[in-house]
């Protein structure tokens, strides 16, 4: 074997060794990666709208939202995570305010914020109608805080 | 008989024989990683404050307690609460070793934070040690992360809310930060993957890096020439000038994989006579007094306090305050102030800082009236974040509102 045949040998070897280190790297990499998420749904049905009255917004603990019925407006459902980093929000009657326990954030009643490290509004999810007559929240369709849903009585 | 049953566990020549007592020297792995002599000075304990082996000490209490905890731990949240209960009342020693296991992780945190200032302030991060300076911080933010992956483990509202607090932290890092948190997590949120892998990480991952940077640790200190000198004392002798060279021995290859050939590259420098003494039994001696010690105190601290557990975790409902654990309250104070910057930038460029040290300090002295600059910079450093640690640990209450301590119904510690 002479010097130019070991070269190219070591360096396709040495090629070959660090293409498959990758690809063992890469496959663990997605390895990490659940094929299958068994969480709570993104979109869940809150129950019947004669449920929710009008008056004090009506927090469910599993998906951590807040439902609003306005009498005027309609429902509109505002996510209780924090926006800084990820605590739940409590809604405080008395000051109209979400007020975040970890960081001392502050949010208006539309979501805004009032004071605080928060760095955006809380965000708003969209309300519908499902076919069998339940509110449908849905967590990936972010809504403006205007949105509402106006469901005859 | 006795004798033949003996032989046969212990290979090797008995200690009576010569051959047997330098197989006895050499076979021995804590005599291996000691010099034979090492200089009295350094056995002092202003010299070093035995820091270092103070922390050794506490990683293997908590690798002996973990592993004893491990016994009755399942790491699924319907469980893991319900066994830190059993282990408050029904496992026998059960408190005890779970007492154990957290006041000795949180004196390591003290102990490798006072190594570190320690260090530092003595210079011995300087040539020729830059390099074990740098393992040495990798294995403290090994420390905290270990910490940090332990503290989920007893599912409750303590522990669920510092995690998510800390993996929200990570998620606001730039362009990786979303991927990291699934990463972390196994998912969107905190639930029974993300305890799985916390489990793993704690128990398996981390202890095993750990473990190796640990080794690269210690192994380093002697082939950088054992500890560094006081600085205030005689500047090192770095490479020897010696007159007569030690002569290699024809019998001898230093054929290292075929590669090197020839004479010895390196001498070993004997300190003087007068201010060395043997390692064995002078530095065997103090080593098992503080081994004696760091057990003593962590039994005493398991004995008079019990490990909080708060109620189970709730996903719904955030405690207030959350309060991290103590040691990263620093870094909450900050974060109540801005999230990205304070989040990850600035613990980021302080981990870059401590790591690069020994590469951006230009100055070669080690004596503290030469590095005045240098001093004053790492002391405020410390003291404003004892500072944020103390407004975050007594000054915060219920929405991170300030209150003073004395004031009733304060926040109190975390």
């Amino acid at each position: 074997m002479n010097r130019r045949s070991f070269l190219s040998l070591s360096t396709a070897s040495a090629a070959a060794l660090l293409a498959t280190a990758g690809m063992g790297l890469a496959g663990f990499f997605r390895f990490l990666f659940p094929g299958v998420f068994y969480e709570p749904a993104r979109r869940f049905k809150a129950g019947y709208p004669a449920d929710f009255p009008p008056g004090q917004p009506v927090f469910l603990p599993a998906e951590k939202v807040y439902l609003f019925h306005d009498p005027a407006k309609g429902f509109s459902a505002a996510s209780a995570v924090c926006t800084h980093l990820g605590c739940t929000v409590q809604w405080s009657e008395r000051d109209r305010q979400f007020n975040c326990p970890c960081h001392g954030s502050v949010f208006a009643a539309d979501g805004a914020v009032l004071r605080g490290p928060a760095p955006r509004p809380l965000s708003w999810l969209e309300v519908t109608l499902s076919k069998d007559g339940q509110l449908q929240i849905d967590k990936n369709r972010p809504v403006t805080d205007a949105y509402h849903l106006l469901v005859p009585a | 008989m006795l004798k033949s049953i003996l032989r046969s566990i212990f290979r090797g020549d008995p200690p009576s024989t010569q051959k047997g007592r330098s197989e006895l020297v050499f076979y021995n792995l804590w005599l291996h990683i000691h010099p034979a002599k090492v200089r009295k000075e350094h056995l002092k304990l202003r010299h070093t404050g035995y820091l270092g082996f103070v922390s050794f000490f506490l990683l293997l209490i908590l690798g002996a307690t973990g592993l004893a905890l491990m016994f009755y731990y399942h790491p699924y949240p319907a469980m893991a609460y319900q066994d830190m209960k059993d282990l408050q009342f029904v496992v026998f020693l059960g408190p005890f070793l779970r007492n154990m296991h957290r006041w000795a992780a949180q004196l390591l945190v003290v102990a490798v934070f006072l190594h570190l200032c320690r260090v530092f302030y003595a210079g011995a991060y300087k040539e020729p040690r830059q390099f074990n300076w740098v393992v040495g911080v990798l294995l403290l933010f090994l420390v905290l992360t270990l910490s940090f992956t332990g503290y989920l483990l007893p599912w409750d509202q303590k522990a669920f809310w510092a995690i998510t607090v800390g993996t929200n932290i990570v998620a606001s890092a730039p362009l990786v930060g979303p991927v990291v948190k699934v990463l972390l997590l196994g998912g969107h949120s905190l639930g029974t993957q993300a305890l799985l892998r916390f489990y793993v990480l704690h128990v398996v991952v981390l202890p095993g890096l750990a473990a190796a940077l640990v080794m690269v640790h210690l192994w380093r200190i002697r082939k950088d020439g054992g500890l560094a000198p006081s600085p205030s004392g005689p500047e090192e002798i770095s490479s020897p000038p010696r007159e007569t060279p030690i002569p290699s021995s024809p019998e001898k290859t230093y054929g290292l994989m075929g590669i090197v050939t020839g004479k010895p590259t390196f001498e070993v420098l004997v300190p003087e006579e007068e201010e060395a003494v043997f390692s064995y039994p002078y530095a065997f001696l103090r080593e098992g007094a503080a081994f004696l010690a760091t057990s003593a105190a962590v039994m005493a601290l398991a004995l008079l306090y019990n490990a909080p557990l708060s109620e189970v975790a709730d996903p719904s409902k955030t405690p207030n305050p959350a309060k991290a654990p103590w040691y990263f309250l620093g870094v909450q104070e900050l974060l109540s102030h801005s999230p990205t910057l304070s989040g990850i930038l600035l613990p980021s460029l302080m981990v870059l800082a401590l790591l690069l040290l020994p590469y951006y300090d230009w100055n070669p002295s080690r004596r503290p009236k030469d590095r005045v600059l240098a001093l004053s910079l790492f002391a405020l450093v410390v003291l404003s974040y004892l500072v944020l640690l103390l407004i975050g640990l007594y000054f915060r209450g219920a929405g991170w509102a300030w209150v003073w301590p004395w004031a009733k119904g304060a926040g109190g510690a975390a």
